[in-house]
């Protein structure tokens, strides 16, 4: 149960900046999840947490104290690494005592924990092997338990997960939620898979080059995204961000396809975001310019479908399966309440009111 | 694909061609280890692959036991070279490997620029005959010669790089977040070397520890500089078998060779099961 903090961390490996000036606490017994691309700092900032790499200035606190020199046994922190990092020379049930061998704890102890956090991850069968007789799946079960066995201030997990197949993925992130919660303890969690992050995260960071771009709840994100970086990084199938201008009483974008009363936008917006599922297409009927199918992907529950409007690919999200036909001629519309305005520079503008919440 | 009968003949031509030039000396040399006087110097026709009368005479010759046809007598058995062999060697061995894997494992984990790797390899191009002279006269005037702990010091000296090079290849290819696990789960820096890395370096500790080994077993140059009379090592006393009345002594030779070749292969195939395993099966995901 650990509250953690960074204060304007920056680490440098030579001349690539990891980690910029990154502020952030993440609060007792909550889950949170760091996304970024590939080399945007989310490994960094686990190993800085760990204590394995010194950040090159700022402050990094656990529960208000000041760690920056201690030592990463000490920090007493879990962590699941990407790779697993099993070692390979002991059984199964030797790698889950380590941790608890290493701090002398007593053997009774000892082995009444390894039962515990076996019998959560249903490994109790494979205990006596050795990693390298394990499947993939059952590694990682054995590297989440070594680093459960123990209570630490914090679990920290680096992508634990991203070597299973997609269904065993979907499972094994809604039991690590259930453990998590069961635990009680805080869970600093890093992913590059958008889907895996919204939907285990209390709250999340999104990272671009090493510097935190926004902090939040994943749906407060994914609905206010700070900057088109951030709205374009979160969400599948991507936002469509649609340079804008001003033609007299109205704001238009993608040819003139798609129109927004300029009493209902933020004045000044150099561009309009909006999520697949909130661009609504109709059968064009004349009036204003269409938009033309250009591709259309069922997926069953949903229908993605490709627009180019003006030289502009736009993507629309509709429930079910409706008639559509590439080459068809459509038209756009949206509610301006559901648009992103972005000013010049990819900040998001103040919305108006009446805007959702 | 299927390759032309031409293509797979030829294949199978030179494979048993390798095989022959490599086996058909040893083969030679482990049958004239028992044959008698007649026979290793015999000629021409009278050169059989079996000997028509085996005998052990050779090698109690070279322990001294029996003069047999032979008239001369060694004035020293084969028992105190293969000592020496063994223990120049074997310390030679521990000497490389110690002060190897140390600096392999330090300059792997926290050594920064590339010059002293490169500076050890250095000590491998340089010819081996422009520095043993002057080790020579420096081991003399430290009374180092001929002793196998003077010899075992040069071959530790000389085998480092080769051992340092190996293990720093094996330090290299470890995964650096199972010590930094390690690290994380309570253990010291010191511990972690101690209950994963050596662990886990037991294969690759061994293939390197056998390669210096042989290298150590079957030098003639240094032992031949650096001893003279008590420490001579087996590679020198073989060349020393040879009397003024039968010339060279092959039959002994060819024992002692035998015994020669037996440690190596010895320990090749005790760390055998070992070679063959993956350094890090099993630790990390796929």
């Amino acid at each position: 149960m650990a509250e953690i903090a960074f204060r304007n961390v920056t680490k440098r490996y030579k001349d690539t900046l990891a980690v910029d000036d990154a502020s952030f606490t993440v609060a007792e017994n909550e889950f949170f999840c760091f996304f970024g691309p590939p080399l945007s700092g989310k490994s960094t900032i686990l190993r800085l947490i760990l204590g394995l790499e010194k950040p090159d200035a700022g402050e990094i606190l656990i529960d208000g104290r000041v760690v920056n020199d201690t030592s990463p046994a000490a920090r007493n922190i879990a962590m699941v690494f990407q790779n697993l990092a099993l070692f390979p020379h002991m059984s199964a049930a030797d790698n889950v005592r380590f941790p608890l061998k290493e701090r002398h704890e007593p053997p009774a102890r000892i082995e009444a924990r390894l039962k515990d956090a076996a019998e959560k991850l249903h490994i109790g069968h494979i205990l006596h092997k050795l990693p390298g007789q394990l499947s993939g799946g059952e590694r990682q079960r054995v590297a989440i338990a070594r680093a459960l066995v123990r209570d630490p201030a914090a679990y920290l997990m680096d992508d634990p997960i991203s070597a299973l197949d997609a269904r065993l993925r979907e499972e094994t992130r809604v039991e690590l939620k259930r453990i998590q919660r069961e635990a009680g303890r805080t869970l600093i969690y890093v992913t590059h898979d958008q889907e895996e992050a919204m939907s285990v995260a209390d709250r999340m960071a999104i990272l671009e080059r090493g510097a935190i771009r926004q902090v939040g709840r994943p749906v407060d994100i994914y609905d206010n995204p700070a900057t088109t970086y951030v709205a374009r990084f979160l969400g599948s199938p991507v936002m469509n961000i649609l340079a804008t201008r001003r033609m007299g009483s109205d704001y238009e974008a993608a040819g003139r396809a798609l129109r927004v009363a300029a009493e209902d936008a933020v004045a000044g917006a150099v561009e309009l975001g909006l999520r697949p599922e909130d661009l609504h297409v109709a059968p064009w009927e004349g009036g204003g310019e269409p938009a033309t199918v250009t591709e259309v992907e069922p997926l069953g529950g949903y229908t993605v479908v490709t627009l180019k409007a003006g030289d502009q690919p736009l993507r629309a999200m509709l429930r079910g399966q409706p008639e559509m036909r590439v080459g068809a001629q459509v038209a756009l519309s949206c509610d301006p309440a559901k648009v992103i305005y972005f000013g010049a520079g990819g900040a998001a503008l103040p919305r108006v009111r009446g805007a959702r919440q | 694909m299927t390759r032309s009968l031409a293509f797979m003949s030829f294949r199978y031509a030179a494979i048993l061609l390798a095989i022959a030039i490599v086996l058909v000396p040893v083969l030679w040399m482990a049958s004239m280890a028992f044959k008698p006087i007649e026979e290793w110097q015999a000629t021409g026709a009278d050169l059989t692959w079996i000997p028509r009368a085996p005998t052990l005479d050779n090698f109690r010759y070279i322990f001294g036991r029996s003069t047999s046809d032979l008239i001369v007598t060694l004035d020293k058995t084969a028992l105190k070279p293969i000592l020496a062999s063994f223990l120049s060697a074997g310390i030679g061995t521990i000497l490389a490997m110690t002060a190897g894997t140390s600096a392999a494992y330090g300059l792997s984990r926290f050594g920064s620029g590339a010059n002293l790797p490169l500076a050890l390899v250095q000590l491998r191009l340089f010819p081996p005959m422009a520095v043993m002279t002057p080790v020579m006269i420096m081991w003399a005037f430290l009374s180092f010669t001929d002793s196998w702990w003077g010899l075992a010091l040069v071959y530790g000296i000389v085998t480092l790089p080769f051992a340092f090079w190996l293990m720093k290849t094996f330090f290299d290819d470890m995964p650096k977040e199972i010590e930094e696990a390690a690290l994380v789960e309570g253990c010291s820096r010191g511990r972690v070397f101690l209950k994963i890395t050596l662990p886990m370096m037991r294969a690759p500790l061994a293939s390197a520890a056998l390669f210096v080994f042989i290298l150590n077993w079957s030098d003639y140059l240094i032992a031949l500089l650096l001893t003279t009379k008590q420490w001579v090592t087996i590679p020198v006393y073989m060349a020393s078998l040879s009397s003024s009345m039968t010339g060279q002594l092959y039959g002994a030779k060819a024992a002692l060779g035998l015994i020669a070749a037996v440690p190596p292969v010895v320990l090749g195939v005790l760390i055998q099961r070992h070679l063959v395993r993956g350094l890090t099966f099993g630790a990390l995901k796929q």
